[in-house]
């Protein structure tokens, strides 16, 4: 069966919807992290589909930023998460609520 | 082979996040994810972007993920005391939700005739390191600029976290 | 016309000199206070001549001076202007009030010489001043409202001057209460003649202005009587009529000269002129004209009766003001409205001079109010003795004295208008005032002193700022009245002509509305074309001759019974007493026992109303309870169910986020 940019869409959507889950679902903050990755990737996937369609190479340009960002993002959380870890010895987020009313 | 690949390379994918979900060890969740991305990586390939599948597995299964592992291996340890059951079971309707309204956006989405197919074959150069660097350095140059900035201060933030606490000169 | 300015200063120069005495206070010496407080009234008195002498010079149907100093109120047809007027009537209240207040200033200075509050004292007299020319001056019916506020103000101020002392501060607000349920009568009144006049003005006419009430009074006819009856609850209040007298005997609490200034010869005469400025409206009305005179008469005589018994000087003189207040009501009441303001006048001059002819015995007693321990001073305080036995000759109506022929012209027209009952009423009342008077006057001046040795020493006659005044009272207590020379006595009546323009359908038909005898005056006054001093020559004067003279031999009657019973033979009134007429004394000396009746049936209803409902149920429960505190509950259970969402958990943020993401998906697709 030909491949249309809909099996592509509805791959990202799940890819994300697992993304999503996952987040919500586990504790362990290094994990949630991963999922956020996931999400991302997700979107990347849109890109590049709707880049094929047009035939525009900017999408591609656009993943690439993606990756760059995700980068960025991944470096700072994890540099935030082990200052955490080295304060509250834990990285359980569930026992990061002192934020709370 | 285009369809085969496709069916292939998404199915890893899925295969891929699932996994990482439900892993209760981190490590091995980490370990899906790699096995996650370089499936995406085929996609990327599949839909005519060879330079992007390289960057993928180059940035983020090579230095993302590697990352990660590091800074798991250093923290916590690969199990989390909290984790050893995942989630009471009375919460997954709650958490359900989402995927659900998704899920039926996508069913919807299929059972309508709206399928755009592609062009049978991409223009020529497409996906090429050579128009990716044309227009990164050409008409996309601002954004290429702008995002070596922020590489420049998530370095920089990185470094200030990542250090501790050190006699700081103002103190 | 340059007099017309003149009108705003004669109103606001008091007013200048209260902001000025009032302001600097302390600051001022007594001597600089006390000299600018009596040249402000003194600015405002001759002010008055003046005008009065312009009035003087213009014709008789015109003689009105206005002076407008602004638009106070415009709201589409509902206009009031900032208007004072001078017309006759006007002119000679504004006389009255600003001469004698003049003379009651000058008194103060040496009765208030040795006072804290000497300033204050003057700036509360001169801001009377201001407000009763507001009053007076005014020339539509919000103007006299707002002087009448205004004087209800100052009374209160002074008759609580002595602040320090509770009863002096309640019986301030006794009176200011009072006056206040009077007002709300007199406001229902003015807002029955607003509602009905105007639709049928445009928005250049001044709504209440007096001269647009009296053009359209036609239009307020089929109201008239309850309008008028509306604006006598005012006048009952403020003029102290019953059932709203009772402030006047407790006003007492204040110092001397405010008892004769506002409680003897001004403020307390501003229902009267309410009245007669109004007369166009009351003549419309028989039934309000029979109420108005009946309640004057049932006044006249039960006032009359309640000082007969009273032992404090001051007590005594104010039920007797209450009396003769009722003897104004009563002229007005039979449409003798110029009669009415006859008196109004006489009564300032004797009335004020009775009062601070007391003052001077209450300053030479040293502060002792009580009849009982005085007695014999009348070679220790020649000067006030005089003045007050002067006095007490007008007030009995003993001719040539002034009191004579305002007090007998009123029972001439009440009998002549055909009401016997309240002439005879007030015949009564006379004798019993002279009986008082004379009663007051031996007590006081004759027979051996009474009070105590340390007393006795410092008895002393007045000083100069004091005895002046009285001296010139007494003058004009002689000669005052002598502008009323009636015609049956061969005078001109030239009071009553002055005023006549102002009355002048008000004298005709009051004739005729209230008279229900005298056969004779009834055909005359069928025919319209009949003027006034036509009418005049019609009274059978042979009759006046003999009432006037009956009036005399009846005061003189109760002047010697007074001296007799209380100098000549002082055991009478104990016989009396003992022989069963205790309870009769008793009865008079508390007053009927009217104050009692009134807490009784209103001030303690009122105050468990108050208590339980007012306060522990709307206050406390419905809003503290249920608005304040209820609206804080509502909030905090608000806030502690939104506090569900603050609960710090990452993940449960994470899952709010995924479920908006959820809706809008959700909305995309179903949308399209």
């Amino acid at each position: 069966m030909e491949i249309t940019l809909t099996h592509y869409l509805v791959l990202a959507g799940l890819v994300f919807i697992t993304g999503m889950v996952g987040f919500v679902v586990r504790r362990n903050a290094l994990v949630m992290m991963m999922c956020i990755e996931l999400m991302l990737c997700a979107t990347n996937i849109v890109f590049a589909a709707f880049a094929r369609l047009h035939g525009d190479g900017g999408g591609h340009v656009f993943v690439l930023m993606n990756f760059a960002v995700a980068a960025s993002e991944a470096a700072i959380g994890l540099a935030i998460l082990v200052e955490i870890y080295r304060r509250r010895r834990t990285v359980n987020v569930d026992d990061l609520k002192t934020l709370m009313e | 082979m285009e369809g085969l690949l496709f069916w292939f390379c998404g199915g890893m994918l899925l295969l891929g996040g699932v996994m990482m979900v439900l892993q209760r060890s981190a490590v091995v969740s980490a370990v899906w994810l790699v096995f996650a991305f370089i499936s995406a990586a085929g996609i990327f390939a599949v839909l005519g972007g060879p330079f992007l599948a390289v960057m993928q597995v180059l940035v983020y299964a090579g230095a993302i993920m590697v990352l990660f592992l590091f800074v798991i291996m250093m923290l916590q340890g690969p199990v989390l005391e909290g984790e050893r059951r995942l989630m009471p079971a009375g919460l997954w309707p709650l958490v359900a939700v989402p995927p659900v309204a998704v899920l039926v956006l996508i069913i919807g989405y299929l059972r309508s005739d709206a399928t755009v197919a592609f062009a049978a074959s991409p223009p020529a150069g497409f996906g090429t390191v050579e128009s990716v660097a044309g227009l990164l350095l050409g008409r996309y140059l601002l954004a290429f600029e702008l995002i070596s900035i922020v590489l420049l201060v998530a370095l920089i933030g990185a470094l200030a976290l990542g250090r501790g606490e050190r006699k700081l000169p103002w103190k | 016309m340059q007099s017309e300015i003149l009108l705003r200063w004669i109103v606001l120069v008091p007013l200048l000199g209260a902001a000025l005495n009032g302001l600097l206070n302390r600051r001022l010496s007594k001597q600089v206070a006390g000299l600018m407080a009596c040249a402000s009234v003194g600015v405002s008195f001759v002010l008055s001549v003046v005008v009065f002498l312009r009035l003087t010079g213009m014709e008789a149907e015109n003689r009105l001076v206005q002076d407008t100093l602004g638009t106070w109120m415009q709201l589409g047809h509902f206009h009031v202007d900032l208007l004072f007027s001078m017309d006759q009537l006007g002119a000679v209240m504004a006389l009255v009030v600003t001469g004698v207040g003049f003379l009651i200033h000058i008194y103060s200075l040496g009765y208030m010489a040795h006072d804290d509050g000497f300033q204050r004292y003057f700036a509360y007299l001169n801001l009377f001043i201001f407000a009763m020319m507001t009053l007076v001056l005014g020339g539509n019916l919000l103007m006299l409202f707002v002087g009448w506020e205004g004087v209800g103000l100052c009374s209160y101020l002074l008759i609580g001057f002595w602040f320090n002392e509770d009863a002096n501060a309640s019986a301030g607000k006794k009176a200011f209460i009072v006056n206040r349920i009077g007002d709300f009568g007199f406001l229902i009144g003015m807002f029955l003649i607003g509602t009905i006049l105007l639709p049928h003005l445009n928005g250049d006419e001044g709504l209440f202005s007096f001269t647009v009430l009296r053009e359209h009074a036609g239009l307020l006819a089929p109201s008239a009587t309850a309008i008028c009856l509306l604006l006598f609850v005012g006048a009952t209040g403020k003029s102290a009529q019953i059932p709203l007298y009772i402030w006047l005997p407790d006003a007492m609490a204040g110092p001397t000269p405010v008892s004769a200034l506002i409680h003897a010869a001004t403020m307390v005469t501003a229902g009267v002129y309410m009245i007669a400025r109004l007369n166009f409206l009351f003549v419309l009305s028989p039934t309000a004209m029979a109420v108005v005179a009946a309640v004057g008469g049932v006044t006249a005589i039960f006032a009359a009766t309640i000082a007969l018994a009273q032992n404090d000087i001051k007590k005594v003189l104010a039920y007797s003001t209450v009396s003769q207040l009722g003897y104004m009501m009563l002229a007005c009441g039979v449409g003798a409205f110029s009669v009415g303001i006859f008196h109004v006048m006489t009564h300032a001059f004797f009335k004020a001079l009775l009062f601070l002819g007391s003052g001077s015995v209450i300053h030479a007693m040293s502060n002792e109010q009580d009849m009982r321990v005085m007695g014999g001073l009348r070679s220790r305080l020649p000067v006030t003795y005089a003045t007050f036995m002067a006095a007490t000759l007008a007030i009995a109506g003993v001719f040539p004295f002034a009191g004579f022929f305002s007090k007998d012209e009123i029972l001439w027209k009440a009998w002549s208008s055909g009401n016997t009952v309240l002439w005879a009423i007030g015949f009564l009342a006379a004798g019993l005032t002279a009986f008082y008077m004379m009663r007051l006057v031996v007590l006081t001046f004759f027979g051996e002193n009474r009070a105590s040795s340390e007393v006795r020493k410092h008895i002393h006659e007045s000083p100069a700022t004091m005895t002046i005044p009285l001296v010139v009272l007494a003058i004009l207590s002689l000669v005052g009245g002598w502008i009323g020379w009636p015609h049956f006595m061969g005078g001109g009546g030239w009071f009553e002509q002055w005023l006549e323009p102002v009355f002048a359908t008000g004298a005709q038909a009051g004739v005729h509305g209230a008279h229900t005898g005298a056969a004779a005056l009834d055909v005359m006054v069928q025919n319209a074309q009949m003027n006034h001093a036509a009418l005049e020559t019609m009274h059978e004067t042979g009759m006046e001759w003999t009432l006037a003279i009956i009036s005399v031999l009846w005061a003189i009657l109760g002047l010697v019974l007074g001296w007799f019973v209380y100098f000549k033979r002082a055991g009478i009134a104990d016989a009396f007493k003992k022989a069963g007429g205790g309870f009769v004394y008793r009865l008079l000396l508390n007053k009927y026992y009217v104050d009692e009746a009134y807490d009784a049936a209103f001030i303690r209803p009122g105050y468990r109303l108050s208590r339980s409902v007012l306060w522990k149920g709307v206050d406390a429960g419905l809003i503290d309870g249920v608005l304040v505190n209820g609206s804080a509950l509502v909030v905090y259970l608000l806030g502690s169910v939104l506090r569900l969402f603050q609960n710090g958990m990452i993940r449960f943020y994470a899952w709010t986020f995924t479920i908006g993401v959820a809706v809008f998906v959700l909305y995309l697709s179903f949308s399209s």
